[in-house]
């Protein structure tokens, strides 16, 4: 049953209803009006404390009490600026670093797409290798799982650069190749105009020359103008109808990049030249898919559809496809995309993002304990009043939530801008400006603030309040004033060795990444990447036939390498160590036994003369690829690298034999030494390089090396020139020393690296203050106990090395329970990889080093140090006491 | 006009006697606030002292416990006030209460009789 509770207005007007009754029975008896008015309150007694204790009954008390805490914390908030200062800093940093982590997490691998309808039912496919590694999709394939999936339904992308403006002027922009159902299965918005309708778009090429463009190219290149549906614009110098603008929210489907066009995949013959053989080459594996899963059906349950249709169709195009299967996979699960190299840092960031918070907590756990400890007498006094220790619990937690409220928004309000710096850490190049790093605050964000916040208050008030709840009022009382209480101490302590046990963990996770990331530099590329200028073109993008592409190469390394300053100019289609995956192709060699679902797909680059030389690889038998090696030649040729030697050719000379791909044959004429090709910490891998003239395809990349005598970015404005004395229409193409673009490799490690060294600095400095404070603390507790001593004989020396022995005591406790957690963390880490691809190729986050011993020891020693000096500063305070100022204190 | 007793004759009531003699002045029907107190000074001769806050308060009790229910009426001089009316659960609370009180009465009074006589 409920009933309306009774408001304070009733009552109030009950109370004058009562005063007027018995003004007027003494006035019935003679007494005057004003005198009985008078009489009647004063029988009374206080009105205000009637009505005060009618509101203070029942469940109000509980939101006044709340009330009142809030008031009393804000106030003793107010009182101790110092210490609050502080507790609110140290908690808005541990907070605002968790907070961002989890931005980042939830930008890039919790909620990936944004502008589609529904994303929690899409779902990655790939294709799968027969030895498992998944790789995208072909075109013709993808028709297969459009037509006969019932569970899902796919479309596909492939991600382009266009030059986008009147010829000469042409901008790069990237984009997606889709196929003509990509928005309908994404569930795109238009902003204006429509966007691909599946059925306008068929699966024959050049029918439908239309493009969907980004609101955010829309208003910075079209002005916003409504009107550009239906016009043209200049793509790649094809005129594209634009048929709207999709949604501002929509950037694509690749998950933490932006692109601005979509353009169907069938017009790539027309815009790119890809030959249309290519398009339906099942080998052409150049297709990111994706899936919305229909209603009512389970990941499973679609899985398994997948790997079946999948594995018939590996079946029926057993020349391609043999041993080929197919998967679902959630889509931050996508090897492809920024996220696969952000995986392992944004867990391992969040994991010590945590961990900072934990010693922020503890801290400032010790902090209320220290200033509990001064309160006492206030609780006692309060308890001995009446309050119950619940009651005194809660206003420690109110007042401890208060400051970790304080705390959240500071850091809230700090995010945007360290979510910024997530743009610093990119590696240079494309990627950088494909990128999305403008997460706008969102609920899941504030959520988990308010989160986290919660349970840093409960972290570090819970035991101050438990330690008020049990309180010992006589014990209290009895002490009368007289400072010193054990168990306050005992609970500190813990706390501070726990603070230094997680500080250990971050100095040691911080040691152990710098030290993996100085190994890795110091790790030979086995090619000379200083002095080089690397240019990307973007020929396709320019109205190139393939043949014109090959004889713009060709004429600019001619010219470039006449010109002053340059002594070596090549090109190649794939750049070693850079961002962008690798390609591979599926080899036969001649008098090779191929073990039953062994992986013959071998990494390889397709390079000019000229490549070998200029990265300084040495041809270490045979000979290098010649201009020779062209299109004239029956059988082609190709150099490969020592491990591929060693894994095919362990006791036989590799010169001379025969290798089939590409569907036709090539003669090894050369080997060349290892080099690194992926990471700089990747294991060996084998590898070769076939000649640009004999192998180079449409679909394929163009990087363009020149090799400079001084600064590699003096001859930029050469080859400007040089590119465009040959077409002036060539505006657009991405410059890079060379030795600034191969850091992307190393940037997820540059990234754990960096991170930790911060982090694990912030975790010290909390340690350490922590450290001091308790020592200081209990300095000042003891103060006249070592009074005593001295005035019993005790030397200052012996003072300060007792004091600084209960410090280190503190420490040494702490520091083993971090080495025993670091053993377990590290090796917990260690095992985590990253990869910008999913082709079975990639290097561990922390390098060799999880266990290296020294990083352990350093981290010991330093925090031992520190302890030190934490400990000795109240050392010496405790030891200048003159003993009698110190009885006479009391 | 009421005679009136002087302060240090009255006495303060004990802790739960209220609440038991203001049900026993409701057992003659609904009586206001002001009334209750009135009837209680009276009915002990004015040797309780009611505090008028603990009163109403102790009213807003056994309104919360279903004891007593009250209602805005008028007074016979015409005055808007709440009436309180003694609800079923009510009588039978005075009824056990007051066999209590009884009990705990006589027992006092057997206990303090023979300290009584040798004052």
């Amino acid at each position: 049953m409920f009933r309306r509770r009774r408001s304070a207005s009733d009552f109030a007007e009950e109370i004058q209803a009562h005063l007027a009754l018995e003004a007027d029975e003494l006035e019935a008896c003679g007494v005057p009006e004003d005198e009985a008015q008078r009489r009647a309150r004063v029988t009374f007694g206080s009105v205000a404390v009637a009505r005060e204790r009618f509101n203070l009954r029942g469940h109000a008390a509980w939101l006044d009490d709340l009330l009142q805490d809030v008031r009393f914390g804000v106030r003793m908030m107010l009182r101790k600026p110092a210490f609050s200062a502080v507790a609110v800093l140290t908690l808005a940093v541990g907070i605002g670093a968790c907070v961002t982590a989890f931005s980042w997490i939830d930008g890039i691998l919790l909620q990936p797409l944004s502008g589609v309808a529904d994303a929690t039912r899409l779902v990655t496919l790939e294709s799968l290798t027969p030895n498992g590694a998944m790789v995208p999709n072909s075109y013709p394939d993808f028709r297969d799982f459009r037509d006969r999936l019932s569970t899902v339904d796919v479309a596909v992308a492939h991600p382009a650069a266009f030059s986008v403006g009147p010829d000469g002027h042409g901008e790069r922009v990237w984009g997606e190749m889709v196929s003509g159902n990509y928005f309908a299965v994404l569930g795109v918005q238009p902003e204006v105009g429509r966007v691909f309708q599946p059925a306008e778009i068929p699966d024959a090429p050049g029918k439908s020359p239309i493009a969907v463009i980004s609101d955010r190219y829309w208003r910075s290149h079209l002005g916003a103008d409504p009107s550009i549906v239906g016009k043209t614009i200049r793509v790649n110098q094809h005129e594209l109808t634009v048929a709207g603008v999709a949604s501002a929210e929509f950037h694509g489907m690749i998950p933490a990049m932006a692109f601005d066009i979509w353009v169907p995949y069938m017009e790539q013959s027309d815009l790119n030249g890809v030959p249309l053989w290519m398009l339906r080459d099942r080998h052409d594996r150049n297709m990111l898919g994706i899936a919305r899963l229909k209603q009512g059906v389970t990941f499973e349950q679609a899985r398994q559809e997948v790997k079946a249709l999948a594995e018939r169709m590996a079946i029926l195009n057993a020349d391609v496809s043999e041993g080929m299967s197919a998967t679902l996979l959630p889509l931050w699960k996508s090897p492809h995309g920024p996220q696969g190299l952000l995986l392992g840092p944004l867990r391992i960031l969040m994991g010590v993002s945590v961990l900072v918070l934990l010693i922020v907590c503890a801290n400032v756990a010790n902090l209320l304990l220290a200033r509990a400890t001064m309160r006492e007498p206030e609780f006692a006094a309060r308890l001995a009043l009446g309050a119950t220790r619940f009651r005194l619990g809660r206003q420690v937690l109110t007042e401890t939530l208060l400051l970790t409220l304080a705390g959240a928004a500071l850091g809230l309000a700090a995010t945007p801008w360290l979510t910024h710096a997530l743009h610093f850490l990119l590696p240079p190049g494309n990627i950088r400006q494909m990128v999305l790093t403008d997460a706008h605050p969102r609920f899941a964000l504030l959520a988990f603030t308010a989160g986290i916040g919660m349970l840093a208050a409960l972290a570090s008030g819970l035991v101050p309040a438990l330690r008020v709840g049990r309180l010992n009022l006589t014990a209290r009382l009895n002490a009368a004033g007289r400072s010193g209480h054990a168990g306050r101490g005992r609970t500190g302590s813990v706390l501070v060795a726990s603070e230094v046990a997680l500080a250990l963990v971050t100095l040691v996770g911080a040691g152990l990444f710098l030290r993996g990331f100085r190994e890795t530099l110091k790790i030979d590329p086995g090619f000379d990447p200083s002095h080089v200028m690397l240019n990307q073109f973007y020929l396709t993008a320019n109205g190139y036939t393939l043949a014109q592409r090959k004889e713009f190469c060709r004429r600019l390394a001619e010219r470039m390498m006449s010109s002053p300053g340059v002594t070596d100019a090549a090109y190649s289609d794939g750049i070693p160590l850079g961002f962008e995956p690798s390609w591979w192709e599926e080899l036969e060699i001649e008098g090779y036994a191929r073990h039953p679902n062994e992986n013959m797909n071998i990494f390889r680059n397709v390079v000019s003369p000229g490549y070998l030389p200029l990265m300084h690889i040495p041809i270490v038998e045979g000979r290098n690829l010649t201009d020779a090696d062209n299109e004239t030649q029956k059988v082609g040729s190709m150099v490969v690298n020592q491990a591929f030697v060693r894994r095919f050719f362990p006791d036989r000379d590799a010169v001379g034999k025969k290798v089939h791909g590409w569907g036709s044959w090539f003669r090894i004429v050369g080997v060349a030494r290892d080099s690194k090709y992926h990471y700089l910490g990747e294991p060996e891998t084998p590898y070769f390089y076939v000649p640009f003239r004999q192998v180079y395809r449409e679909d394929m990349n163009l990087a363009f090396y020149v090799r400079t005598q001084g600064d590699p970015a003096n001859v930029l404005s050469t080859l400007r020139a040089q590119a465009l004395g040959i077409d002036p229409n060539v505006t657009v193409f991405d410059a890079a020393p060379m030795s600034e673009f191969i850091g992307a490799s190393l940037y997820p490690q540059k990234v754990a690296a960096s991170l930790m060294s911060v982090l694990s600095a912030l975790a010290l400095l909390m340690a350490a203050v922590g450290l001091y404070s308790v020592i200081a603390y209990s300095v000042a507790q003891r103060t006249q106990e070592i009074g005593v001593r001295m005035a019993l004989g005790a030397a200052p020396s012996h003072v300060l090395r007792m004091v600084v022995r209960q410090g280190m005591a503190l420490a040494s406790l702490g520091l083993a329970a971090g080495l025993a957690l670091s053993f377990v963390l590290a090796r917990l880490v260690a095992s985590m990889s990253f990869t910008n691809s999913a082709m079975g190729s990639s290097a561990n986050l922390m390098g060799s080093s999880s266990t290296d011993p020294l990083v352990y020891v350093a981290a010991v020693l330093f925090l031992y140090a520190l302890a030190a000096v934490a400990a000795l500063l109240p050392a010496r305070r405790a030891a200048a006491i003159e003993p009698m100022k110190a009885l006479r204190a009391e | 006009m009421p005679t009136r007793k002087e302060e240090s004759e009255r006495i303060a009531l004990l802790q739960g006697t209220l609440d038991l003699l203001i049900l026993n002045v409701l057992q003659l029907g609904p009586v206001h606030g002001q009334g209750i107190a009135r009837a209680i000074l009276r009915q002990s001769e004015e040797t309780f002292f009611v505090d008028h806050g603990s009163l109403y308060l102790a009213l807003q009790r056994l309104e919360d416990g279903r004891l007593i229910s009250a209602k805005w009426g008028v007074s016979e001089n015409n005055r808007k006030a709440r009436f309180y009316t003694l609800t079923a659960k009510g009588r039978e609370q005075l009824t056990a209460k007051t066999s209590q009180w009884n009990r705990l009465a006589r027992a006092m009074a057997l206990v303090l009789k023979p300290n009584a006589e040798e004052v």
